[in-house]
């Protein structure tokens, strides 16, 4: 293991952005089961479809103005629009037939839309792993040297953060998104139309998703089957933050982040399994996570 | 009097029945293939049956059952290798080898349900993933005792089971008195204790009834089974790998059970012969399986949640409203 100050450093970046790009796809994991009481399996691969999508625009972009971190900016935000309707569409169509059923189907469902994605996925981009390559100048840190891309991609992951945060505090809808966390019947009582804020919470959820699937393009390729390790590690931080906390979910994508780029420099092989071992303890010690309340379990 | 009786009585009976005459028959089918396939029905439909336990008949579902399965593959495995390498394979070593997947399975369910049963839905399902998940990335990097990602190859049966019809009816015979045994534990009054938790908890505590207890008795009792299962399958593949334990294989007992209907007892196993048998035939057709279960699933889901048996418990009800 390398004890120098320079690779600690270089691996503290790495779980931040790394916990970034947690946070904001579990946060909308969070939010969706919060709010409609489904746990969205598919999220990850909607997560990868939206990093799929991005590279196409952005591959088609540079075709024609040639490579440039800027014009990963349009791609990024075409992307996560296009996600956002499709999110949109899939609660209107599917999502929306499973409130009220019982767990194991709605669960089901989701699966099935893994499947169906992923499948759809391979048949469009086929199975090699894509990446974009940008022309990034490592920068030097104590001795070290830094992708100043992570450093980019902290900021983006907080600013999003951020938003999230204000967007569900201070705005009227989101305040109404959070009433529907406590009681549903009762905001659907004050005339306000429960069906569109499912429909806006899950479009917004996977539209976050796709966001940082596209963001972490140039640092991470991705490839089919990347969705269902990352689903597995939201779970983690999911529950391990608590069902509907977007406070615990961050902390919880701090955690997790951290705990699994340092682990990597132990037992490589092994970073996942610490991950569960955490994931196992919290479910026993508080199985409604850090930061939940006791009342959903 | 033939229709009044098929109004009341008990459909698992018939349908295990008209399984089973169909199971002896297979081997009639020309060639190799359907032997393959049958035998392949038969290990995930036992499979199946014992995840049906936690899911149909206790009300929760597991997403990291394949552990036990792969446990028990893995220790027959583990057994069977030496004795293949130094070519003392004889039928008791084999026979050994396979029973003795059951109690390790059945120990690493004692566990992993310790902590399960204190949990229920959601948190259930997601414990159970997270400890299929953790005896997954211990048997893949635990090189020197499992091999790892190579798996362990190389695995058979002793002389006369080699042949892909003698291993046939050797797993229709362990798989139907699994299937018996099975049936009679949930036809007992533990069976019944076990739906009744299912439906109300708190009223079952209220009997005086330690619920815990129970689920971690059936818990235990389906990772045994799973591990009956996962020990057919070594020598039927000939080989093992972690892959067995995954969260992939977890899914199958799942889509099964839903396919053929979790409500009765029978449903995994038909569920096993749909999904199995679609996924050795589709599979040679196109090499977009994934899409094709995915559809079906989702139109289970949205168009008959109740798996294909549910199909008989409607005409049973058309005919009993008719009837008066």
């Amino acid at each position: 293991m390398p004890t120098d100050w320079g690779s600690l450093l270089i691996q503290l970046f790495s779980g931040l952005s790394r916990a970034m790009m947690l946070f904001l796809v579990s946060s909308g994991l969070s939010l969706i089961f919060g709010v409609m009481n489904i746990l969205n399996f598919a999220h990850a691969t909607l997560w990868l479809l939206g990093g799929y999508i991005t590279f196409s625009i952005y591959t088609l972009l540079a075709g024609y103005y040639g490579v440039s971190i800027l014009l990963l900016a349009p791609a990024v935000v075409a992307a996560t629009l296009a996600l956002f309707a499709i999110g949109w569409a899939i609660e209107r169509t599917l999502v929306r037939r499973m409130y009220g059923r019982e767990l194991p189907e709605q669960l089901l469902l989701t699966f099935a839309l893994i499947l169906i994605i992923g499948d759809l996925i391979r048949l469009f981009w086929g199975v090699q792993n894509l990446r974009i390559v940008l022309p990034i100048e490592p920068m030097p840190v104590l001795g070290s040297f830094v992708n100043p891309y992570l450093f980019f991609i902290i900021a983006v992951g907080l600013i999003v953060a951020g938003l999230l945060w204000w967007f569900l505090a201070r705005t009227r809808t989101g305040k109404i998104v959070r009433a529907a966390v406590y009681s549903r019947d009762m905001v659907s009582a004050l005339g306000i139309r429960i069906p569109n804020i499912y429909a806006l919470v899950f479009a917004l959820g996977v539209a976050i998703a796709a966001f940082s699937a596209g963001v972490f393009l140039p640092i991470i390729p991705i490839g089919l089957g990347m969705d269902m390790d990352l689903i597995v590690q939201c779970f983690a931080v999911v529950v391990i933050g608590g069902f509907g906390s977007i406070v615990g979910t961050f902390v919880a994508s701090l955690l997790v982040g951290i705990v699994y780029s340092f682990s990597i420099l132990i037992w490589p092989d092994g970073a996942l399994a610490i991950i569960f071992v955490i994931l196992v303890a919290v479910l026993i010690w508080r199985p409604w996570g850090l930061f939940g309340t006791e009342m959903r379990f | 009097m033939i229709k009044s009786l098929f109004d009341k009585v008990d459909l698992t009976p018939p349908v295990l029945l008209v399984l089973g005459v169909l199971f002896l028959l297979l081997p009639l089918l020309p060639g190799e293939f359907p032997l393959v396939v049958g035998t392949e029905i038969l290990i995930l439909g036992l499979f199946a049956l014992s995840f049906n336990l936690i899911y149909g008949y206790m009300g929760q579902i597991s997403f990291g059952h394949a552990a036990f399965f792969g446990l028990g593959a893995y220790t027959s495995a583990l057994i069977l290798r030496p004795m293949i390498e130094a070519g003392q394979l004889g039928y008791v070593g084999f026979f050994l080898a396979l029973a003795a997947a059951v109690p390790v399975s059945a120990f690493g369910a004692l566990i992993v349900g310790f902590f399960c049963v204190r949990l229920t839905g959601i948190y259930f399902a997601i414990l159970s993933l997270a400890f299929g998940e953790l005896l997954f990335y211990i048997v893949f990097s635990w090189y020197s005792f499992t091999k790892g990602d190579d798996g362990i190859q190389g695995l058979m049966a002793p002389s006369v089971l080699k042949s892909g019809l003698v291993y046939y009816y050797f797993t229709l015979a362990v798989v139907v008195m699994a299937a018996l045994l099975l049936w009679k534990i949930t036809r007992s009054p533990f069976g019944f204790t076990l739906r009744m938790l299912r439906d109300n908890q708190n009223r079952t505590a209220f009997l005086g009834i330690d619920i815990r207890r129970v689920m971690l008795l059936n818990f235990v009792i389906a990772g045994a089974f799973a591990g009956l299962a996962g020990a057919l399958w070594g020598p039927f593949q000939r080989s093992v790998s972690p892959a067995l334990l995954g969260w992939h294989q977890s899914g199958v007992p799942v889509f099964m059970t839903l396919i053929g209907g979790a409500a009765h007892f029978a449903g995994p196993l038909v569920g096993s012969i749909i999904y199995t048998a679609l996924n050795a035939y589709v599979t040679q057709f196109t090499t977009y399986w994934s899409l094709t279960i995915g559809l079906i699933i989702l139109g289970m889901v949205l168009y008959l949640p109740g798996g294909l048996l549910s199909v008989l418990d409607g005409w049973r009800q058309r005919r009993r409203k008719a009837g008066t």
